[in-house]
């Protein structure tokens, strides 16, 4: 684009972290002009029901990676009145605007809204389907007492375009009248309050370029340049990711719905770039069998679709004897396969500078929240400290000396049909 | 699910006196310490100087009281698996900030969990950390870091515990379990800091000898109990890498122990020389022998118990006197280790003791 300087691209990244209504608007008069964004169809109904189909609508690298879009916002949202119909009306002229306006990929906007346990139970006397897996959120550790998100509603927008993804954050928010040359037809906050905006990135050279600015890396800024994330390597191989067809509801008023897990974790990189050398930070953010069989290159662009970790899942035990460290990633993919081998979890991370903290909002997406659970109770590593007192509770134990959990929430992404304030049996009152 | 307790720092009197005046007073450098000894003995050994400390605050919440002091930034030297190395002080160290956690019903101060602190200065983060468990011979076990603060003020710290894995038997059993985290308001003053004692002690430096606990006030230490006051009956006395090991049984096994009926509570109750702090975090195996057949072979688990405080211990069929139990440390107590002890507790030779 012939107006992307990079002082203009500056500005808008800047906006994005800085947020808040007038933060945005600063930025988009500065800019001046609205940056070309692919619209979206006039038939809504070629769009897909699955409002987390990111495949085929995202880039992919050479490998078959997804590469996630640059640039993503949650918004937390409670209901300032109930579920009626005119309420349902709004909230769909308002996605549907979205919809409208832009392309559903990385280079328009992918959306979608997805709604708390909470939700359905302050709002309705009816009962979830019995066989959803969706609990209220809680601790997932001996070690943690996060803020547990209970919101009605979580908006998750994405763009590889920052100010593509404030425009379209403005229309929902009330605050545009247009977006991308088509009309605004409703505001999300004509029936929602914000209670929490976040904000994020990920891709190679981003954390890179805030390593000075955020609290957690330390001086020096000891980031690798090509990581796609602060703590220095890829991640979300594609052979250790679930399928958009495996986390899909299969049966039931949600059909080709989803859950999602979203956590926040803070993260202290410190002593993880301080006081560790390359190799230890390997094995432990894979296994110390990366390190003895030198598997990891860089930023681990040489591991390709697959990091490598099911063949080292059993040596666990072992590994903790020997190297007295265990792999984060060794430790979760114990409980992250089916009896197939199959990875039960999407995970869709991106990293943040909110509060120009460096943190992590992790979603996560799976068929039943229990999934996502069992596996991050075996990436506690619970376990590991009672073979050897060498691995502790959060030293040596994978990365969990380095990352906070700060916040855990968990949400329906209902199908796009019901995507208008649903009712916990998917009926239309 | 949030328990939060908010209580002011306990030594707010002398930092508030200093507090307003920070900007007349001297600024005094940390004080040097003298070099680390170059012929350091394998065993505790009185180190080359001398601290002293300041009470913060403490706090309480869920099941755990939480105690916070401070002191000059501290060399002190991380232990993984059967190696020391050194953490240096660095520039921006402002102060080495101690946590101690224990049981307010028991006084039993509580090792080998995790611990994190969280530091915060108007509502801006200054820090967070998981803070390493330390051994310091005046202190005895805690938790402890160097931090950079942002200047003279009033700083919130965070204590946040982790439930304790380690078996938990007796009255113990089923307690401390669930994380815990308390906020310290900490006032802090430079002038304050420097006006913590510091001594030179290379007079004395690498003696055979430990500091003396110190008095803590309110605050328990990890002292444990002479080998006649801890529970059951005293079979033996050993030493391994400069720790000594008391080897206690029990006629029936503590509730949380399994084990047959008919078994029997063998455990190693180990303490630093000098002072019985305890030591914690290490692989333990035994194996009890009598007329040359193997009664009991395996590991003596880490186990917290209110009485016997933290030790070592298994289910075995019988201890009579006459058998031997031969003990060998798979890994040493992966502690810190503040000056005296750092060379003291790695090397541990396999051990043999006949029981009484």
């Amino acid at each position: 684009m012939s107006d992307a300087g990079p002082t203009r691209r500056d500005v808008v990244k800047a906006a994005v972290a800085v947020g808040g209504a007038v933060g945005l608007s600063a930025c988009i008069d500065a800019i001046g002009g609205e940056s070309t964004a692919p619209t979206g169809p006039d038939d809504l109904s070629t769009l897909p029901e699955r409002q987390h189909a990111w495949k085929g609508r995202v880039r992919e690298d050479e490998f078959g990676n997804e590469a996630l879009p640059r640039h993503q916002t949650l918004l937390y949202l409670n209901l300032t009145e109930g579920p009626s119909a005119d309420a349902r009306d709004t909230v769909e002229a308002a996605l549907s605007t979205l919809d409208r306006a832009l392309a559903r990929n990385h280079e328009g906007l992918l959306h979608s809204i997805a709604y708390s346990p909470a939700y359905f139970d302050r709002h309705f006397d009816e009962s979830l389907p019995e066989d959803l897996d969706l609990p209220e959120p809680r601790a997932l550790s001996s070690f943690e007492d996060p803020e547990l998100d209970r919101q009605d509603a979580l908006v998750h927008i994405a763009s590889d375009q920052p100010d593509v993804l404030l425009r379209a954050e403005e229309a929902l928010t009330g605050e545009r009248d247009t977006l991308n040359g088509v009309t605004v037809e409703g505001a999300l906050t004509d029936v929602f309050e914000v209670d929490s905006r976040r904000t994020g990135f990920v891709g190679a050279g981003m954390p890179f370029e805030r390593g000075d600015e955020v609290e957690g890396v330390p001086d020096g800024n000891p980031i690798p340049e090509a990581s796609p994330l602060f703590m220095g390597f890829k991640a979300g191989f594609a052979k250790n990711q679930a399928t958009e067809d495996y986390v899909t509801l299969d049966s039931g008023p949600f059909a080709e719905g989803t859950t999602k897990h979203v956590s926040n974790i803070r993260q202290r990189l410190a002593d993880w770039y301080g006081e560790q050398s390359f190799d230890d930070r390997v094995m432990e953010m894979f296994s110390p069998g990366h390190v003895e069989q030198g598997l990891v290159e860089g930023v681990g662009e040489n591991l390709g679709d697959d990091s490598g970790i099911d063949r080292f899942v059993d040596d666990i035990e072992a590994h903790a004897r020997e190297y007295g460290r265990v792999g984060h990633a060794q430790k979760a993919a114990r409980a992250n396969r089916d009896a197939d081998g199959n990875p039960l979890l999407l995970r869709r991370h991106f990293e943040s500078a909110d509060e120009n903290v460096a943190s992590l909002h992790f979603p996560s997406l799976q068929r039943g929240i229990g999934q996502f659970e069992a596996v991050r109770q075996a990436m506690n590593g619970e376990d590991i400290p009672q073979i050897t007192p060498a691995v502790r509770q959060r030293v040596n134990n994978g990365i969990l000396e380095y990352i906070f959990t700060k916040k855990r929430g968990n949400f329906l992404v209902v199908p796009r049909s019901l995507r208008a304030l649903p009712t916990p049996t998917g009926d239309v009152e | 699910m949030r328990r939060r307790t908010y209580l002011t720092g306990l030594a707010g009197v002398g930092a508030t006196a200093l507090a307003g005046c920070s900007g007349l007073v001297e600024t005094r450098a940390i004080p040097s310490s003298p070099p680390v000894l170059s012929n350091r003995p394998s065993a505790v050994y009185f180190p080359t100087h001398v601290e002293g400390m300041q009470m913060s605050g403490m706090a309480k919440s869920g099941e755990y009281q939480f105690g916070l002091m401070y002191s000059y930034p501290h060399r002190f030297w991380n232990v993984n698996g059967t190696s020391a190395s050194m953490t240096e002080i660095q520039d921006d160290d402002d102060i080495h900030l101690m946590a101690t956690v224990w049981d307010p019903e028991t006084n039993t101060v509580l090792p080998d969990t995790g611990l994190s602190l969280e530091i915060s200065k108007g509502g801006d983060l200054v820090s967070e950390e998981v803070i390493y468990p330390m051994l310091s011979q005046p202190m005895g076990f805690h938790y402890g870091a160097n931090f950079g603060l942002d200047g003279d003020g009033i700083y919130t710290v965070t204590v946040s515990v982790g439930g304790v894995n380690t078996r938990r038997t007796g009255a113990f059993e089923g307690r401390f379990a669930d994380p815990a985290s308390a906020d310290i308001e900490f006032e802090y003053a430079q002038s304050a800091r420097d006006e913590i004692s510091f001594e030179r002690t290379m007079d004395r430096a690498g003696e055979a000898a430990a500091r003396p606990p110190m008095e803590m006030g309110m605050m328990p230490l990890s002292v444990l109990p002479e080998p006649a006051d801890l529970p059951g009956e005293t079979r033996g006395e050993t030493s391994m890498g400069d720790a000594r090991l008391v080897v206690k049984s029990l006629e029936t096994l503590p509730s949380g122990v399994e084990g047959g009926s008919d078994a029997q509570y063998l455990y190693v109750s180990a303490r630093t020389p000098y002072n019985r702090m305890v030591v914690p975090a290490m692989g333990l195996e035994g194996t009890l022998t009598r007329d040359g057949e193997t009664v009991f072979e395996g590991e003596l688990l880490r186990t917290l118990h209110p009485e016997a405080k933290y030790h070592y211990g298994a289910a075995v069929p019988s201890v009579e006197s006459g058998d031997t139990l031969s003990l060998s440390v798979t890994v040493p107590p992966q502690v810190a280790r503040h000056e005296g002890y750092e060379t003291a507790f790695l090397e541990m030779e396999d051990t043999e003791v006949t029981l009484s």
